[in-house]
């Protein structure tokens, strides 16, 4: 565990070098906000609930999904992508590291630096700019531990699609078709309840929801009851689990087609 | 100098070339295809469900907003398929790549961009031109040879406003070394083009039209078929105004080319 720790720290450090890109990330977040609270403003216009929703919800939904999708964004894929196509891959290979836990903890050191950024400005620009007022429940205390669960589920998917480097020329197709379905069947840019019911349905038993809808609720609607927040965690729990089993054999079916030039 | 017409046979063989090139890795061209697919109907696909509840979009439908969208993907090809390489050059000007633009007898924009012709982007273009056309029959939008007239010269001013802001946003490249955050905001708000401006408030408004002018792209100009008497006078300007922000933006390029320094090796 000590040297992944050496790892994250490094990430960190790394994600505190380029402090300037932060900048226009969160200016980039915060106009996404403003667009976000426009559109929906108008979309509530004559109604105060849509599908049990009020705009308040709706909104503190919607940016924190923008929000958790900036943190998400790690660029794992492509780095994994890179590290597979100019073979510095095969450096990890000789060294005592599990190549999927060293992509992990880099990916991590990039949420949490982001983090760090981008809290404070999202929470403030939320409560002083568009007077949102959160509701408060035990949900609130689960959110950090739900997002850590999505944040792993995301990862496997980057994971998955970085390892597809190994068999395809460039990830540019599969990582944005990834990035697009995942976004929108999630429920990152519209709440799984303006779905259509049977689209809805399916949507509830896939694992995307488990990225943005599981802890963007958490929030929304953070005094449900005790046993619909927890089963909702539960839910998260067992698609990590099922998710890591199936990146583990993915890799080891993939790393078998690896073929490093040069010795 | 080159004239206009070597220019343009210059750049057919060198995309000759380029295409020749990029048709090894087909595969790669099939997979680019399918997310290009996926990312140019991201927008579409969440106003679709948005529809589901609302009648109407600030007063606009669902079949208009689909032209509106429909320009939109038309409007933002151009940049996608003839400026992409706009996004090599954070890359370029730190390794130094650069350099070797400044020892040709060519236009250095020309050149430089000549060298992507992103083909994954004409299936974006492909997919607009198909719901401009669904679309329109949809709403029974009367085509008058005016009108036929103004949908290039509206496109292609919109296309240039994009192009505008994107490139000088890459323009970054030559003053600051990590200069990813800012062409990658640009490209976020290239996503906001096809809302209604009328849903925004006076300041936000006022920068898309004006400042950031990305209601240009395809939301103003769009307006002149969907609903030719509403329209405000000046937004029969708006070819003018890409015109204007492309000499702006190859001012900003010119500046940049001369501040940079290299790599110092």
């Amino acid at each position: 565990m000590r040297k992944y720790l050496a790892i994250l720290r490094g990430a960190l450090m790394e994600g505190m070098a380029y402090r300037t890109g932060f900048f226009f990330i969160i200016l980039g977040n915060i106009i996404y906000l403003c667009v976000a609270y426009f559109l929906w403003h108008s979309i509530y216009a004559n109604t105060t609930t849509i599908h049990g929703l009020t705009f308040n919800e709706t909104f503190i939904y919607i940016s924190l999904g923008s929000t958790v999708f900036v943190l998400l964004k790690t660029y794992a894929d492509w780095q994994i992508a890179h590290e597979i196509e100019d073979g510095t891959i095969a450096i990890y290979l000789t060294k005592p590291v599990d190549y999927q836990f060293y992509a992990l903890f880099i990916s991590l050191g990039s949420v949490l630096t982001t983090m760090a950024a981008i809290t404070v400005p999202t929470l403030l620009m939320l409560t002083l700019v568009f007077h949102v007022t959160f509701s408060l429940g035990p949900g609130l205390l689960l959110f950090p531990v739900s997002l850590l669960l999505a944040f792993l589920i995301s990862f496997f998917f980057d994971y998955v699609t970085g390892l597809l480097a190994f068999y395809a020329e460039s990830i540019w197709g599969i990582s944005t078709t990834k990035e697009i379905l995942i976004s929108i069947l999630a429920g990152a840019l519209v709440p799984l309840q303006f779905f259509p019911q049977a689209i809805q349905k399916v949507l509830l038993v896939l694992p995307f929801q488990a990225i943005y809808y599981t802890p963007l609720m958490l929030v929304t609607r953070p005094n449900q009851d005790g046993s619909i927040l927890l089963s909702m965690l539960g839910i998260q729990v067992l698609w990590v689990v099922i998710l890591f089993v199936l990146t583990r054999l993915f890799y080891n079916q993939a790393i078998k087609v690896l073929r490093v030039a040069g010795g | 100098m080159l004239s206009l017409r070597e220019y343009a046979r210059l750049y057919l063989i060198i995309e000759a070339q380029y295409i020749k090139a990029r048709m090894q890795y087909r595969a790669d061209f099939i997979l680019s295809s399918i997310g290009m697919f996926f990312s140019s109907l991201a927008t579409l696909g969440i106003f679709w469900v948005l529809f589901d509840t609302i009648p109407n979009l600030a007063g606009w439908t669902f079949m208009e907003m689909v032209f509106i969208y429909a320009f939109y993907m038309i409007a933002i090809s151009p940049m996608q398929i003839l400026f992409d390489n706009t996004w090599r050059l954070r890359n370029d000007t730190r390794t130094g790549n650069f350099l070797k633009y400044y020892f040709r007898p060519l236009n250095m924009m020309f050149y430089y961009m000549s060298e992507v012709f992103d083909l994954k982007g004409l299936t974006q273009l492909l997919v607009g031109i198909i719901l401009l056309i669904y679309a329109s029959i949809q709403l029974g939008i009367g085509w008058t040879p005016l009108k036929l007239i103004l949908l290039p010269v509206t496109l292609f001013g919109a296309a240039l406003v994009l192009i505008s802001i994107i490139v000088a946003a890459g323009c970054a490249a030559f003053w600051i070394t990590n200069s990813f955050a800012v062409i990658n905001l640009a490209w976020k708000l290239r996503e906001f083009s096809p809302y209604p401006m009328s849903i925004f408030d006076g300041f936000f408004r006022f920068t898309f039209s004006f400042i950031l002018p990305i209601g240009f792209v395809a939301f103003y100009p769009s307006q002149m078929f969907l609903r030719p008497d509403q329209i405000a006078p000046w937004v029969y300007f708006s070819p003018l105004v890409g015109i204007f922000m492309f000499a702006l933006t190859y001012w900003v390029w010119t500046k940049g080319v001369n501040a940079y320094g290299g790599t110092g090796s």
